[in-house]
């Protein structure tokens, strides 16, 4: 009976230090646990616009961001345009970071002539622990001017006639280290219109997704559909897809799309082009960060 | 005579806990800082938030620093790069640091100490033997500890891709210091 008691101590105290000599990292882990803050998603997207349409993704604090795009001419122009090459619209860019969820944007479009300028908020950050947000959420508010002078000389138009206003809600989720997703409802209002039956208010839903082929590429897809309406019978949906090619400071964005327009009331309410048609038109937009603000070390 | 037994068993299983956590000082507030000095970049880079543990009877330790928390940087897509592309923060969201100091330090002796923490460095996933010189400073209640070392990056399989090769330096200078006190249990 003894000799059993005497076993019994010798495998208790044996237990014993295995449990106060546990993993000193096991322990560490556990009491940093006590303390952990939300951890928010990074890297949605590798850049401010999926395709053609913004993504979440906006700069940081004191960087600017240098954004060129050029739309071709449609691929079934045949060989002797080039497949569409020599007929160019671009758009020039910045962007800048107020702060890491606020930023303002402005640019030049060949399309009509276009002058736009759009305020981008971060409202909600998709984030693992704290609140377990799902999703990030942005509001894009942007306006744009057509300063083309009117065919007839003597019709004339106010600042106002020529501007239009978009609004998007961009509301994404980072679905593990290669897939994110993205739904866009947007709303666009454009204060003068051709003709009586042409659409003041246009209403849309946008989607766009992003796969991560390897560290630095990505595939990507956008789609914008347009609510029933006057617009919507008229014009095509756009739709593009392309790749991503991050270089450091550098974002290179290569598609095909449907849509010349670079800017929101251009390309989701006036596409003219089907893609069962051959009415493709190869794109790219080149963003560069500058940081302009060094980050003080403590 | 068995309930005697049992109940001595018991209270050594118990005072065996108690008489460990003393032994132990701890930290999460740690400076951890690191540069990449390239041809036509210099990068530099810290955190605040090293945290370790170190048992002073058997000289044992182990230290965690999360990668998103290292802010410096040139610009914040240079920073929003490091933890996407290179740490891949998402899939190793620590590096750490677990092992033993050689030399037998008497903790309950004042005084400065050098040093040597051996033992395996996490970085990326990747484990690596390390032995890493520091300098030591007792006092009673508190223990402060610096050192600098280097770690090659391809050793814990982080890539430079070659367009970048002039700009990323392929042995990185990091230097930490920080101040531990007795734990709380």
């Amino acid at each position: 009976m003894r000799k059993y008691y005497a076993s019994l101590l010798i495998l208790l105290l044996i237990i014993s230090y295995n449990v106060s000599a546990q993993s000193l990292e096991d322990m560490l882990n556990r009491k940093l646990e006590e303390s952990s803050e939300p951890e928010y998603t990074i890297a949605t997207f590798k850049t401010g616009r999926i395709i053609n349409g913004h993504s979440i993704e906006n700069p940081e604090q004191g960087d600017l961001l240098f954004l060129v795009s050029h739309r071709f001419g449609t691929l079934n122009t045949g060989f002797y345009n080039f497949f569409g090459l020599d007929n160019s619209s671009t758009r020039l860019g910045l962007a800048y970071g107020i702060s890491d969820r606020f930023s303002v944007g402005f640019g030049r479009a060949t399309y009509q002539k276009t002058w736009d300028g759009y305020l981008k908020y971060k409202i909600l950050r998709q984030q693992s622990g704290g609140s377990g947000m799902p999703f990030t959420m942005s509001l894009v508010l942007a306006a744009d001017i057509n300063t083309l002078k009117p065919v007839d000389l003597e019709e004339t138009y106010t600042l106002t006639n020529r501007m239009s206003y978009v609004s998007q809600l961009l509301i994404a989720r980072k679905f593990g280290p290669k897939l994110s997703f993205q739904i866009t409802p947007s709303y666009i209002h454009r204060n003068l219109v051709e003709r009586r039956i042409d659409q003041n208010n246009i209403f849309a839903i946008g989607a766009g997704a992003r796969f991560k082929i390897s560290n630095r590429v990505s595939l990507n897809a956008e789609y914008y559909y347009l609510l029933p309406g006057q617009s919507a019978n008229d014009y095509d949906n756009s739709f593009s897809i392309g790749f991503d090619i991050e270089t450091g400071g550098h974002v290179f964005q290569l598609h095909l799309t449907n849509s010349q327009s670079i800017i929101e009331r251009g390309f989701i309410t006036e596409t003219s082009g089907r893609w069962l048609d051959g009415d493709i038109r190869f794109g790219f937009n080149i963003t560069r960060v500058f940081g302009l603000q060094r980050k003080s070390i403590k | 005579m068995a309930m005697k037994v049992s109940l001595f068993a018991v209270l050594m299983v118990i005072m065996s806990g108690y008489k460990q956590q003393e032994n132990l000082f701890f930290t999460d507030s740690g400076h951890v800082e690191f540069s990449s000095d390239a041809p036509l970049e210099y990068i530099q880079a810290s955190s605040n938030e090293l945290a370790g543990i170190l048992n002073i009877n058997d000289l044992s330790f182990s230290f965690t620093v999360p990668m998103v928390s290292f802010q410096g940087f040139n610009s914040a897509l240079q920073r929003t790069h490091f933890n996407e592309n290179y740490i891949e923060s998402e899939k190793f969201p620590n590096s750490t640091f677990n092992g033993k100091i050689i030399e037998e330090i008497d903790f309950a002796s004042p005084g400065t100490y050098h040093i040597r923490a051996k033992g395996l460095l996490n970085v990326h996933g990747v484990d690596n033997d390390k032995i890493i010189r520091c300098t030591i400073q007792v006092e009673t209640g508190r223990i402060s500890v610096e050192s600098s070392f280097k770690v090659p990056l391809d050793e814990h399989k982080i890539k430079i891709p070659s367009i970048v090769q002039q700009k990323i330096a392929e042995v990185i200078d990091v230097s930490i210091r920080f101040e531990m006190e007795p734990m709380n249990p």
